[in-house]
């Protein structure tokens, strides 16, 4: 049944760029789509394991700069005579190095997540992307600081017997994003199914019990870190290279902010809360814009945010699901500690 | 060396407003645990009652201070009886969401009532600096650290000398606790947030004068509060003050021997340097996860 | 003010509803400024002087025998709404031709958009040298990148018997670039050059760099910043006994404001700028320029914002010379007028010259250059 549901919005997406027609809309799902991946994987950080990070933002602003800077090149003095070159690579060599390099800074943050818990990881990780913002700002030898980074080339990819395909135009991108949303999607799916899901709702439901039944806390929280990272990186790159300029202002705070209201709107925890979240937030402004001035639009953005914690405060999805009584998609206190006790069991 | 003086006097003079901003957030956060993002927003409605009471209405710059004092309590309890009590028992992470909503939403309001253009706020205090051998001082800034100081006091004394001190800290304990003990958790935390916010709109008012008012102000100086809280360590007071000392010591020494541009990155290199080490903070009293 | 920005609002409204009731009896013009986030105020400065322009060229009849209309857009100080707006004026109001987009990450977020729909933009603020040496041939800009300041500064160093100089930059690609285009002007001038000192763009406290600087043998500072937190650096530099000569670069200061703020702190401080709103008899184009400084009053704005937003007034004039001069609203009729354009500016005349990679280039207009100085409170042109 789910599945049904979960193929038929699929279906719904990929049928979009052939109805739609207007170019501003699609420009704005594009974008909205980016952030999406991005705050489905702040999602698998909050919403499974409850490590709420607020630097979210550095791991998706790594793997811009990544990717930009492999299809670009660079030379960068060291020290003295010493310089390092690099020559430029297509594109899509870009797209998974910044998946590798985010995913690693992740492994980074996610070591310091065992012993800084609660609020102080929250500050860690709202520092941690202050100071790549800093530095993105001032190795203006690397980075080309406040200059930015301009004509980044858009991906290309090689299709096999038909040569390659420069992804320029919005339908391209589109489908682009929209093919590494489902792909993420799939894989946070199945991680959370896995054994190790089971662990980290564990975990974040009921430490003490977690560990005392064997579940390893260094391996499952490094492990979703570095996945959760990874996924970010590569909504960066796809950002670099959709939007063709970056300069250290994707290292925003109100980024961050953009995806954790749309994970927590939507429900965290639930696997389509980041989606429907996302959606309703990215498009809000689209529809706010032409009907009232600028600075009432952000009141009203600010206020319909409050008003959906209010009506709402577990998120649209898990609300939604509890009223229609379908699948406990939030996960009720019982149902976790049955989860615990059966991980329990496999462990044993 | 005399670039060295002027600097620790630098160091002074920005401490006593750091201090000022993180005791007020490290009450709310600690004892309360929400993560305040109205805290930067009463930082600036602070200064815009300044500027009010001073430009519009005329009235006297040591009136001034007080009634924006006293509208940064109304708003705090404002915020706290319409925003916070209906969601207790939320999670933090919704009650953080509905606090970044709040701050959208004021930071915009500022922004359509007052316009972005800055404003600037007169003071009685000569424009010649104070001059000491090779170091040199605003009155101004004087003037705010001893008042920083006299409300760091002040806000010390009420947590510790009285009642509603004692009832604060034993919530910050452990709030069912106190709830059968027969404290008003409820007007505790209404108090709690209301002094909070007047602190930091105390904070605002008096560097407003220094500064320029503007609507996005205080998202700056709300990321310090929150790196001098974690520095002090969660709800602690004396914590707080070390740790705004400690952090413009090191943006000014870190401006002033390293670089500029790390200017602000100083700040965040400790926070992590410290939670590395110890992560509960430099001055941690009270242990509390999540 | 409060209610100057309310009427301003309710006419941001009024024309919101009327582009959604528009008929082919106007010519829309394109304007995408930050009107919310850290660049409000200056987005807000120019869009008021783009609509002073507007509404003179309709009072005395308009374009082409129809009226020109203003679609003006909020792009959030923030360049992916700025991209996101392009994409609005061009595909949605079908725009010929927009005005934008202040900041320069701001316009060169824009720029890839331009090419996609062959639409052109004037450029009213922005001064990273790349936005018209990328080979972008749709990008038109009016405001000086900060080699001509330096350029213009040259004629007049040897007089103020520089030595030793240091910089104090914003930390954005205008301060990074006035500090390396004025440092090797200068070097090249047997000047030494001191600290390079940056401050963060949202800074309010810049006693720290300051102190270092004071430290220094040095006797000069140049300072690049915008006007608020110039107003700041002055009364911190007065509050540490900073006793050097002062100049600021960059033309959106307001030597007004500085005057108004830091008081006894901004004498004999001197300014280059490219707008002479005090003394409007000096000006390229006094009677446009009495005209737009009367209108901007008349409107209740704070006279701070003219040297903001002169640059708003002039655009939209330099766009409808070549709407003018191409005889129809088409974007690649009006791309190729721009080329052929002369508009006596409020800054000097508004001549496009090609810049950037043969083949491609972009058009860069060279306005004028002035050096002001504060002296007893009152601000004084001197000789460049």
């Amino acid at each position: 049944m789910k599945q049904i549901v979960t193929l038929l919005c699929l279906a719904f997406f990929a049928s979009v760029p052939i109805w739609l027609t207007d170019p501003y809309l699609l420009n704005a799902l594009i974008t909205t789509g980016i952030f999406i991946i991005g705050a489905m994987s702040l999602n698998l950080l909050l919403g499974f394991t409850g490590q709420l990070s607020l630097g979210h933002i550095a791991f998706f602003g790594i793997g811009a700069y990544v990717s930009a800077l492999t299809s670009l090149g660079f030379d960068v003095p060291i020290y003295g005579d010493f310089h390092i070159v690099h020559v430029p690579w297509p594109p899509i060599a870009g797209f998974f190095l910044a998946i590798v390099i985010s995913g690693f800074c992740g492994y980074l943050v996610g070591r310091l997540s065992f012993s800084v818990r609660g609020a102080y990881f929250v500050i860690v990780t709202i520092s941690f992307a202050e100071v790549v913002r800093l530095v993105a700002l001032n190795w203006v030898e690397l980075t080309q600081g406040p200059l930015a980074l301009t004509n980044i080339p858009s991906i290309t990819i090689g299709l096999p017997g038909l040569g390659y395909l420069v992804l320029k135009t919005k339908f391209h991108n589109y489908y682009l994003v929209l093919a590494v949303a489902a792909i993420s999607y799939f894989l946070i799916s199945r991680l959370v199914h896995s054994h190790y899901g089971r662990a980290m709702r564990g975990l974040m439901e009921n430490e003490t019990l977690a560990v005392a039944v064997g579940i390893d806390v260094t391996k499952t929280l490094t492990l979703a870190a570095v996945i959760s990272a990874g996924i970010a990186g590569a909504a960066g790159s796809l950002y670099a290279h959709y939007i063709r300029i970056i300069d250290p202002d994707v290292f925003a705070f109100i980024s961050t902010v953009t995806m954790v209201i749309m994970v927590v709107s939507g429900g965290k925890g639930s696997l389509a809360g980041p989606v429907v979240g996302g959606v309703i937030f990215g498009l809000l402004p689209v529809f706010l814009r032409p009907i009232m001035p600028p600075e009432a639009q952000w009141i009203t953005y600010g206020v319909v945010l409050i008003v959906i914690l209010f009506v709402m405060p577990r998120g649209i999805v898990p609300s939604l699901a509890a009223k229609l009584g379908l699948a406990r998609a939030g996960g009720t206190r019982r149902a976790s500690v049955a989860v615990s006790e059966r991980t329990a069991e496999e462990h044993a | 060396m005399d670039q060295l003086l002027q600097h620790l006097v630098n160091m002074l003079v920005l401490g006593g407003t750091y201090a000022l901003l993180g005791i007020g957030l490290t009450l709310i956060f600690g004892i309360m645990n929400v993560v305040n993002f109205t805290h930067g927003i009463l930082y600036t409605f602070g200064a815009y009652m300044m500027f009010i009471v001073v430009h519009q209405l005329g009235l006297n710059f040591f009136v001034a201070l007080p009634v924006a004092i006293v509208a940064g309590w109304l708003l705090g309890a404002v915020i706290e009886i319409t925003l916070l009590r209906p969601l207790r028992g939320a999670d933090i992470d919704t009650t953080m969401l509905v606090m970044i909503g709040a701050w959208i939403a004021m930071q915009s309001g500022a922004l359509w009532i007052w316009g972005g253009v800055a404003k600037s706020i007169d003071n009685p205090f000569p424009d010649a600096p104070l001059v000491i051998g090779p170091v040199s001082v605003s009155w101004l800034r004087l003037f705010v650290l001893f008042a920083a100081a006299l409300l760091i006091v002040l806000a010390y004394s009420l947590i510790n000398l009285t009642k509603l001190g004692k009832a604060m800290r034993a919530t910050f304990q452990d709030s069912d606790t106190a709830a059968l003990m027969g404290v008003n958790v409820s007007l505790i935390y209404t108090s709690t947030f209301a002094i909070g916010s007047s602190l930091a709109a105390a904070a605002g008012a008096l560097l407003g004068p220094v500064y320029v008012v503007f609507p996005q102000m205080g998202d700056l100086a709300a990321v310090k509060a929150f790196a001098i809280v974690i520095l002090g360590g969660l709800g602690n007071i004396t914590g707080a003050v070390i740790g705004g000392f400690i952090l413009a010591l090191a943006e000014e020494l870190g401006a002033g021997y390293v670089s500029s541009g790390y200017r602000d990155a100083m700040g965040f290199l400790i926070i992590i340097m410290v939670l590395i080490f110890k992560p509960t903070g430099l001055f941690a009293r009270a242990e509390r996860v999540g | 003010m409060i209610r100057t920005i309310k009427a301003a609002s309710a006419t941001a409204l009024a024309i919101a509803f009327l582009s959604s009731a528009a008929t082919a009896q106007t010519i829309k013009i394109g304007v995408n400024e930050p009107l919310t986030g850290a660049f409000a105020a200056s987005g807000t400065y120019v869009v008021n002087g783009a609509k002073i322009a507007a509404d003179e060229i309709n009072a005395k009849g308009g374009l082409l025998g129809k009226k020109i209309e203003l679609v003006i857009e909020d792009n959030k100080s923030n360049p992916t709404e700025a991209a996101a707006v392009a994409e609005k004026l061009i595909t949605r109001d079908k725009t010929p031709v927009m005005l934008g987009a202040w900041g320069s990450s701001l316009t060169l977020a824009v720029m890839p958009k331009l090419v996609e729909y062959e639409t052109a933009m004037v450029v009213e603020t922005s001064s990273a040298s790349k936005i018209t040496t990328s080979g972008n041939p749709y990008v038109f800009r009016i405001s000086p990148p900060s080699f001509v300041e330096a350029a213009a500064f040259k004629n007049i160093v040897d007089k103020l018997a520089l030595k030793k100089v240091d910089f104090l930059v914003i930390n954005n690609d205008w301060g990074r670039g006035t500090a390396e285009d004025f440092s090797k002007m200068m070097k090249e001038k047997g000047i030494t050059i001191g600290l390079i000192e940056t401050m963060d763009q949202s800074a309010q406290d810049m006693s720290a760099q300051l102190a270092k600087i004071k430290a220094t043998d040095s006797e000069t500072v140049i300072i690049t910043a915008a006007v608020d937190q110039l107003t700041l650096i002055f009364k911190q530099a007065a509050a540490l006994g900073l006793k050097k000569r002062i100049i600021t670069t960059g033309g959106s200061q307001n030597p007004d404001q500085i005057i108004a703020q830091a008081g006894a702190a901004a004498n004999d401080t001197m300014h280059l700028t490219t707008f002479l709103p005090w003394m409007p008899e000096k000006t390229p184009n006094p009677e446009a320029t009495t005209y737009f400084i009367n209108e901007w009053k008349k409107r209740g704005f704070d006279f701070a914002g003219c040297t903001e937003s002169f640059r708003g007034y002039d655009g939209i004039r330099t766009i409808a010379a070549a709407i003018e001069k191409a005889g129809k609203a088409e974007p690649a009729a009006i791309k190729d007028a721009l080329w052929k354009i002369d508009v006596k500016g409020l800054n000097g005349d508004i001549i496009f010259k090609k810049s950037g990679p043969a083949g491609q280039e972009s058009g860069q207009s060279f306005p004028n250059v002035y050096l002001v100085e504060i002296s007893g409170g009152k601000i004084v042109m001197k000789d460049l």
